[in-house]
């Protein structure tokens, strides 16, 4: 589903990331782990074709993905508030996306019903704009709405920061039904192993642009990751 | 105690401008707004120092102050109304003060006197006090004029506050405008029709006021009045939210769907969306108030007679008149939708799509300024030919200019910014992009028409418009291909906040 070949992105003379191969098959979900400059955002920004690589090149469902629009209708993604339109309310930001998949009104609104549990009542009926609500009703938005296309890949960079107790399990559970069911190829990164180690069937490390470790989830992995990254 | 705290505050406040991100950044746009500063300071210092003869040519019986007084009621109607649309109202960062002991009619009374020691607001004094000299004193004793003078300061108190006042009270919609547009239309066809004179009544007014050395006491009075009222409101409102106003959506008119825009697919949703943007932000409203007062343009350039025989500013005025939407938006095209333009780039919005979305609201927009100008028609057939022609070179030439160039602005734009005047996110890029789009038509017409009649000139441009229009695929592909080019730079510009 995914090729990364000799991929590498350089800032000022400074090579932030260089992965010589990396394929993720459909229908795996991928976990990314790494200190904070280790390159994850970059890499979803590569793929996402939001930043142009210095080498090599991203490749979805066979086709590049830099400076091309296929690829778009397949993917849903999350990275930041960069995601969001601010100025709308919820349902208007849902319509809206929704509409640019291909999306019914009648979809839409199914759609968001299914969210109701992750939505917690906060977050849609009241007439308040996108940016008035709190980081974590903010969060909630921009991963319903990467969701909404039915994608077949799901990329959302720290999903689970700024969300409460509840509402971590609440899209743990709905991140493992989308792979159950819908065989979605899931890219997650997240500073908390145990997320990750839940969610994810596969779990890379990056350190310095560079993946330094490559492990299928098992009963060990956790501790093999603590390990790693003990000081 | 009370007033060292409101200096203090003022002290800040003038940090905070010149400790803002960025304030030493862009010298260059810096050095422009200077260069129009001084540019403008100076025309109203000349204003000013000619101002008396001037108004010695409206009327022969009356003196020059007598002309101004009774012209003062429409200056301040007409100031407030400006004031009502374009001034923002000012905040302050209540959290920031809540914890410390500063007492809350401390802030008030800050957030009210603000104001007062904005430079800003005695621009128009660099006309009075020439004035004052030249043409009070003159006629008058020194007295007089310098009650002239501080009388006029008390004026723009007034006028500050009460604007103030009103807007805290009642808000601004787009609905008020064509409203106190006709009020004061009609208070100027009653003077022009001879049926009420409120030009009479302000001099007599006023007169009564300058002459009079108790006068003043009745100016302060209104003043002192103005500012009690916004006392009186923030007693009434206490809490915050009050204070730093929001926006309500309750306002479905202009902000709910867009039902008729459905059929349009991606592209529709597009539109309204970028609909949405410019209702939802005070930058984006005043520059549509902005446009309307621009559209007036032609009263001044039509009826001179130094234009008349001036083909390429006559066709400067009418592409600035049909375009006006078109220019103040599309200056920064792309811009705009800065904070999510990500979202743009990594949702199901073909590059194409979005290219034509941008382009059908360009023409939407010029459509709307080609109608709005219609009226112009009854100045004669030769407006009618000049306002096709600029329209067709706006449509078909200028858009493609702005579409294709707008990917060269790559700083952000901060919606949420100070509404009016407002040149954050402006480098002197968007100067380069807009001065050709503004000047070359011009020189264009300049050139042919002194050659040949007008008419081949604005048919040589309306060609070009056309032109445009019918071969608007490749021409869009063109600034498609320029986008893919740029847009990496373009989102990584715009995802700098600073």
């Amino acid at each position: 589903m995914i090729q990364i070949s000799n991929l590498s992105k350089i800032y000022s003379d400074v090579t932030v990331l260089n992965i010589d191969s990396l394929t993720i098959p459909q229908g795996e979900s991928f976990g990314l782990v790494g200190n904070n400059g280790a390159g994850k955002t970059t890499l979803f920004r590569l793929i996402l074709d939001l930043i142009p690589a210095n080498s090599g090149e991203v490749m979805l469902d066979n086709a590049p993905v830099a400076r091309r629009d296929e690829w778009k209708s397949l993917v849903g993604s999350f990275l930041d508030e960069g995601f969001l339109i601010d100025f709308l309310t919820p349902e208007e930001y849902f319509k809206f996306v929704g509409k640019l998949y291909n999306k019914s009104e009648g979809d839409i609104a199914l759609f968001l019903e299914g969210m109701k549990d992750f939505f917690n009542d906060e977050i849609l009926g009241d007439k308040k704009l996108i940016r008035d609500l709190s980081k974590g009703n903010q969060k909630k938005v921009g991963i319903a709405a990467a969701l909404i296309s039915d994608p077949k890949i799901l990329i959302l960079d720290e999903p689970f920061t700024a969300l409460d107790p509840s509402s971590q399990i609440r899209l743990k559970r709905l991140l493992n039904e989308l792979q159950e069911k819908d065989h979605v190829t899931m890219l997650i990164s997240s500073h908390d192993l145990n997320h990750v180690t839940e969610v994810c069937k596969r779990t890379v490390v990056l350190e310095k642009g560079k993946i330094v470790r490559d492990i299928q989830t098992g009963e060990d992995t956790l501790k093999e990751l603590e390990s790693y990254f003990a000081v | 105690m009370n007033y060292m705290i409101i200096i203090d505050l003022q002290k800040q406040d003038w940090k905070k401008i010149f400790r803002a991100k960025g304030f030493y950044k862009s010298l260059s746009v810096k050095l422009l707004m200077g260069f129009m500063g001084v540019y403008f300071a100076s025309i109203f210092l000349f204003l000013g120092f000619f101002l008396g003869d001037i108004l010695n040519e409206v009327s022969e019986t009356l003196k020059p102050l007598e002309v101004f007084n009774g012209a003062t009621l429409y200056m301040l109607l007409a100031a407030l109304t400006i004031r009502f649309f374009m001034q923002q109202l000012n905040t302050v960062n209540l959290p920031a003060f809540q914890s410390l002991p500063v007492k809350r009619s401390t802030l008030v009374n800050f957030l009210l006197l603000k104001p007062a020691f904005s430079f800003g607001n005695y621009m128009t004094l660099l006309v009075i006090i020439p004035f004052a000299v030249k043409s009070v004193f003159a006629y008058y004793t020194g007295a007089i004029a310098l009650r002239f003078v501080l009388n006029f300061i008390l004026l723009i108190w007034f006028d500050m506050w009460i604007a103030a006042y009103l807007k805290r009270r009642f808000g601004s919609s787009l609905l008020t405008l064509p409203v106190i547009l006709i009020v004061l239309g009609g208070l100027a066809a009653l003077e022009y029709f001879k049926v009420f004179s409120l030009f009479e009544v302000s001099r007599q007014f006023f007169n009564l006021l300058i002459f009079n050395p108790a006068g003043l006491l009745l100016t302060a009075a209104a003043a002192g009045l103005a500012y009690v009222l916004n006392l009186w409101f923030f007693s009434r409102n206490y809490y915050p939210e009050k204070f730093n106003e929001k926006l309500k959506l309750n306002d479905s008119r202009v902000t709910g769907g867009f039902s008729f825009l459905d059929r349009f697919g991606v592209t529709g949703e597009l539109i309204s969306l970028q609909i949405r943007l410019i209702f939802r932000h005070k930058r984006t409203k005043s520059l549509v108030y902005m446009s309307a007062i621009f559209l007036a343009y032609g009263l001044l350039f039509y009826n001179s007679p130094m234009y008349k025989d001036q083909p390429g500013w006559l066709f400067f005025c009418a592409m600035f008149m049909t375009g006006i939407l078109m220019l103040m938006y599309g200056q920064w095209v792309f811009s705009w939708e800065s904070s999510y333009f990500d979202s743009i780039l990594t949702k199901n919005i073909p590059v194409k799509t979005y290219m034509n979305a941008n382009f059908y609201l360009l023409v939407a927009f010029n459509i709307i300024s080609f109608v709005l100008t219609t009226p112009y028609f009854f100045f004669g057939t030769k407006i009618i030919y000049l306002h096709l022609a600029a329209f067709l070179f706006n449509t078909g030439v200028n858009i493609f200019l702005l579409l294709f160039f707008g990917s060269f602005n790559i700083k952000r734009v901060d919606l949420n910014a100070r509404s009016s005047f407002n040149y954050q996110g402006t480098t002197y890029k968007s100067f380069l992009i807009v001065m050709p789009i503004m000047f070359l038509p011009m020189i264009i017409v300049g050139i042919i028409s002194a050659f040949a009649p007008m008419n081949v000139a604005l048919a040589v441009l309306a060609a070009m418009g056309l032109l445009g229009i019918i071969f608007r695929e490749p021409l869009l592909r063109l600034c498609v291909n320029q986008f893919n080019k740029r847009k990496y730079l373009m989102a990584e510009g715009f995802r700098d906040k600073a």
